[in-house]
């Protein structure tokens, strides 16, 4: 469901009615009702039915979308947030993960939330991503990765004040992002041998300590110590020219030491096409690179294109990840 | 008029020449500019032979520049810095490093002078350059000395259209959130809007890059955008300069684009690199802004791992 006064519902249905039929097997977490009313107010002609567990009986009727039924406390307005319904926001993503831990769910792809909304609510968690790692037991360390067709980054440090981010950047945690991603990378993706390049932290990768020592410091020991545990590691990079079309050939992520190092080129590549994704968590999760964007929601603006390829990225994860020899595969 | 341009060679063991001679086997550079070769001939012959070009030089005499436009091919002002033996593809050298200068000089002296409206110089080796007698830290600053020019001035990039300014430059990413403050914004806000506004441009549209992710998420993630970056927005605005801003750097060169902004002020040097190279990383243009004079190189180095 995501934020019920964003564009969730709306991209959702956008999906369903111009890629429905080419789409993994989806249902949907959501108020039907809420659901049926975005549609008649945007022209959509799609029809809604109660999920079933028998999902090879969806055949019968592919062009339904499966709605698991999660009723909102009261009437929703689009662009207005209302906190009595933020119970149900959660109840909804709980949900989710329930179903992929019976078995009903391969993955999850979670719409975008209004933190501001859910904290008034007592929401306890500061996102999204750190709820999710909650509901499994012990909460694993979750790790963020942004993907587009033509990049993967993984920023280290995320949501810190560039001030935080220098203070909070160390050799474990690069060591332990980067283990979590190359282990993902495995088992989600399909790749055995991946190739991670680490960036440096600053210009020019520091040319030698003359600009900035954590190359040496920091990075450098961490990809000392990854490579000794026998992944295919190489860096610190030069950030400016690490995501050339010619440098992206020789990688399968860049890790990166600060939110907009890994923001700026994927946004810079493709603006509405990016996939996050959360490594390390016990189930797969997916979800469009955009927020709730409650200034054009219900107005049908809002492109479907980030959340079409979340719920692909999430398909094709999970194909993976069935597949696997991986440990932790069972 | 067609502005009057001086070429220098640049690094000689570097893909300066090749790119030189390839320059000038454009077809419409004539109708673009009027240029004489600043440099050794023998360069200027080595970068023709490695691009396959055949155009002509006319040596000049270097007391009738009003000569130099009337006759076949490029005029050169030849110069004797290297010698043939000396250029060694892809090495590092203070041979290389002189014969850098000493076309540079040559060819400020000819736009001080009044001869030539601007310089476009080859690719530089730092390495060499400080090899070669450089003492100050990069080029620009070098071309600053030579001048005797004191105030503002500092490395813009531009793509097609889009120009960059920087705050800060090249120092540890750790260092920089000390070095931004209110007057150092709007210097840099100024010399985008006083650059773009020479090349004819009545009202440059300029946007200020965020330092924090987010812009700061109203003060979530860092409060420099409050304390320091809208107070510079609307000091500067409030010189008559159309600025906006502090937008969140990762879509800041996504406005730029889409046609909205005709320069970008970031904070920090890969702030704006990474996206500028993303962009057009074959099509960049450094420029050394601030000058009393119009000087500008291509945004790569002298590509050694490639060069002849």
């Amino acid at each position: 469901m995501g934020e019920p006064a964003g564009i969730g519902g709306e991209i959702l249905l956008k999906a369903w009615a111009s890629e429905g039929a080419s789409l993994p097997l989806l249902f949907v977490i959501d108020d039907k009702h809420r659901l049926q009313k975005i549609a008649d107010n945007l022209g959509l002609n799609i029809e809604l039915t109660d999920y079933s567990a028998d999902s090879a009986a969806w055949a019968d009727r592919p062009e339904a979308l499966r709605v698991v039924h999660s009723p909102l406390a009261c009437h929703q307005p689009p662009g207005i947030l209302v906190p009595e319904n933020a119970k149900a926001v959660v109840a909804s993503i709980s949900r989710a993960v329930e179903m992929t831990q019976t078995g009903k769910a391969a993955g999850v792809v979670t719409n975008p939330i209004q933190k501001s909304a859910l904290y008034q609510a007592g929401f306890p968690y500061p996102g999204h991503t750190e709820f999710l790692a909650s509901l499994s037991d012990p909460a694993p360390v979750p790790v963020m990765m942004l993907a587009c067709d033509q990049l993967r980054v993984v920023p280290v440090t995320i949501h810190l004040s560039l001030r935080d981010a220098l203070t909070a950047l160390s050799t474990d945690r690069i060591i332990e992002q980067t283990q979590i991603t190359a282990r993902a990378l495995k088992r989600d993706f399909g790749i055995d041998n991946p190739h991670l390049a680490i960036a440096g932290l600053n210009p020019h990768a520091g040319e030698e300590g003359s600009m900035g020592t954590e190359e040496q410091t920091i990075i450098a020991p961490a990809i000392q110590a990854l490579q000794q545990s026998g992944l295919n590691v190489s860096g610190p990079h030069p950030p400016d020219t690490l995501f050339s079309a010619r440098a992206r050939q020789t990688y399968d992520v860049a890790i990166c030491m600060y939110h907009d190092q890994a923001l700026i080129p994927i946004k810079t590549l493709d603006f509405d096409g990016g996939v996050n994704i959360t490594l390390g968590l016990d189930f797969i999760r997916t979800s469009p690179d955009h927020g709730t964007a409650l200034d054009i929601a219900g107005s049908g603006q809002a492109s479907e294109r980030s959340l079409v390829a979340a719920i692909r990225m999430a398909a094709r994860m999970a194909a993976h990840r069935h597949n696997s020899k991986e440990p932790g595969n069972d | 008029m067609k502005p009057r341009i001086a070429i220098t060679h640049g690094e000689p063991a570097g893909i300066g020449p090749e790119l030189v001679a390839k320059l000038l086997s454009e077809p419409d550079l004539a109708d673009l500019a009027d240029v004489v070769l600043i440099g050794d001939p023998h360069v200027f012959a080595l970068g023709r032979q490695q691009a396959g070009a055949d155009w002509q030089m006319r040596p000049v005499d270097p007391d009738q520049p009003a000569d130099w436009w009337a006759g076949d091919g490029f005029p050169l002002l030849a110069l004797e810095t290297i010698a043939p033996a000396e250029v060694q593809l892809a090495a590092v050298s203070a041979a290389g490093g002189r014969a850098s200068l000493r076309g540079l000089d040559r060819a400020v002296d000819l736009t001080t002078d009044g001869i030539v409206d601007g310089v476009l110089f080859g690719p530089f080796n730092k390495t060499s350059l400080h090899l070669g007698g450089m003492d100050v830290e990069d080029e620009h600053r070098y071309i600053a000395k030579y001048l005797g020019f004191t105030g503002y001035h500092s490395e813009i990039n531009m793509l097609d259209e889009l120009i960059t300014t920087r705050v800060t430059s090249h120092i540890a990413l750790r260092d920089v959130v000390a070095n931004i403050n209110q007057d150092k914004v709007i210097a840099a806000v100024q010399l985008a809007n006083d650059t773009l506004k020479a090349t004819g441009m009545e009202r440059p549209r300029i946007g200020v890059a965020a330092l924090n992710p987010h812009a700061g998420d109203a003060g979530n993630f860092g409060t420099e955008e409050i304390d320091i970056l809208a107070p510079a927005v609307k000091r500067a605005s409030e010189m008559q300069i159309d600025v906006n801003g502090p937008w969140p750097s990762d879509t800041v060169f996504l406005r730029a684009r889409d046609g909205l902004l005709d320069a970008v002020v970031t904070m920090y040097h890969d702030q704006g690199q990474i996206a500028m190279k993303l962009m057009g990383f074959e099509r960049g243009v450094t420029i050394a802004a601030g000058l009393p004079i119009p000087v500008a190189t291509p945004a790569h180095g002298t590509a050694f791992d490639i060069a002849g």
